[in-house]
């Protein structure tokens, strides 16, 4: 039992220390382009594209991260957002039906599956998904 | 350029969320590995098999299936390929699985982290979940998976 409980501290703390390494360098990374005119410029051209899925233009910055590298990296940005619980939820569906799109792809074609198709699917859904929230919740 | 708010937020805020995520990801990593231990998968799988049905899978498919959407994908990739390593399940619900997975994996892991952001987590299971089946559902119908045929036995 406490050998149980002691995997499960070591698994969490390991967890945490890659989640570290990553959410606060794009955190500050985000911080700092709140502080300049770079966020708003990004916000300002996302807006029409993410009002769809009923988001802020610069949450598109977490959306392109998520899809592209990691969630990971889309958590650092997300947290430094300030976006409201239904925005969170709406985001956080989004980039768990899909994520790290370049990497996974190489794992589909693995097991047969075109990889292209998958990333297609993945994404239509994903956006599908943000639409959907974004009217009944 | 305010370079002094900008690190106190910065720092500050970081540190916030990497404490946050501490704080919830140690005690769900604990409750996996319990649930490990107490083979909480297999009791599952036996009643969940049967659902499978509604992709053409065989209820063998549900061990798997399970492992990869509990514990996520690199636990979940083991127990794919031993399954179907040992004959419990043909390359047509591997791959139907696999299918599932891409979409719906590692639920607890996944959600306990947005949850420190705030978001709603039953809604997010509930979303993925959605994505999930409507995925494999067009998967187990279409003409790619036909080809792999119904026939049993890896």
């Amino acid at each position: 039992m406490t050998a149980v409980i002691k995997r499960g501290v070591v698994k969490g703390l390991t967890v945490t220390l890659e989640l570290a390494k990553i959410v606060v360098p794009v955190y500050i990374l985000v911080t700092f382009l709140k502080y300049t005119p770079v966020l708003g410029y990004i916000a300002k051209t996302a807006q029409p594209l993410m009002k769809l899925v009923g988001l802020p233009g610069e949450a598109s910055v977490a959306i392109v991260l998520g899809y592209f590298t990691n969630l990971y990296a889309a958590i650092g940005a997300i947290a430094s957002l300030n976006l409201s619980s239904k925005e969170t939820t709406i985001i956080a569906t989004m980039l768990l039906i899909a994520h790290s799109l370049p990497m996974e792809t190489a794992v589909s074609k693995k097991v047969g599956v075109s990889g292209l198709a998958m990333v297609t699917i993945r994404v239509a859904l994903s956006v599908a998904a943000g639409a959907v929230l974004n009217l009944v919740m | 350029m305010d370079w002094k708010s900008f690190a106190a937020e910065a720092a500050g805020g970081s540190l916030k969320y990497v404490l946050i995520m501490a704080a919830i990801i140690i005690p769900v990593m604990i409750m996996l590995e319990l649930a490990r231990e107490k083979k909480l998968l297999e009791k599952l799988a036996a009643k969940t098999g049967p659902v499978l049905k509604i992709f053409g899978m065989s209820p063998e498919a549900s061990f798997p299936l399970l492992a990869g959407f509990i514990f996520g994908i690199s636990y979940g990739a083991g127990v794919i390929i031993d399954s179907y390593r040992s004959g419990r399940i043909t390359v047509k619900d591997m791959i139907l699985v696999n299918i599932f997975l891409s979409v719906c994996h590692a639920v607890v892991e996944d959600t306990a982290l947005f949850l420190a952001l705030g978001a709603s987590p039953l809604v997010i299971i509930a979303g993925r979940l959605a994505a999930a089946i409507i995925i494999t559902y067009l998967a187990s119908r279409s003409v790619f998976i036909r080809k792999y045929g119904e026939g049993a036995g890896g």
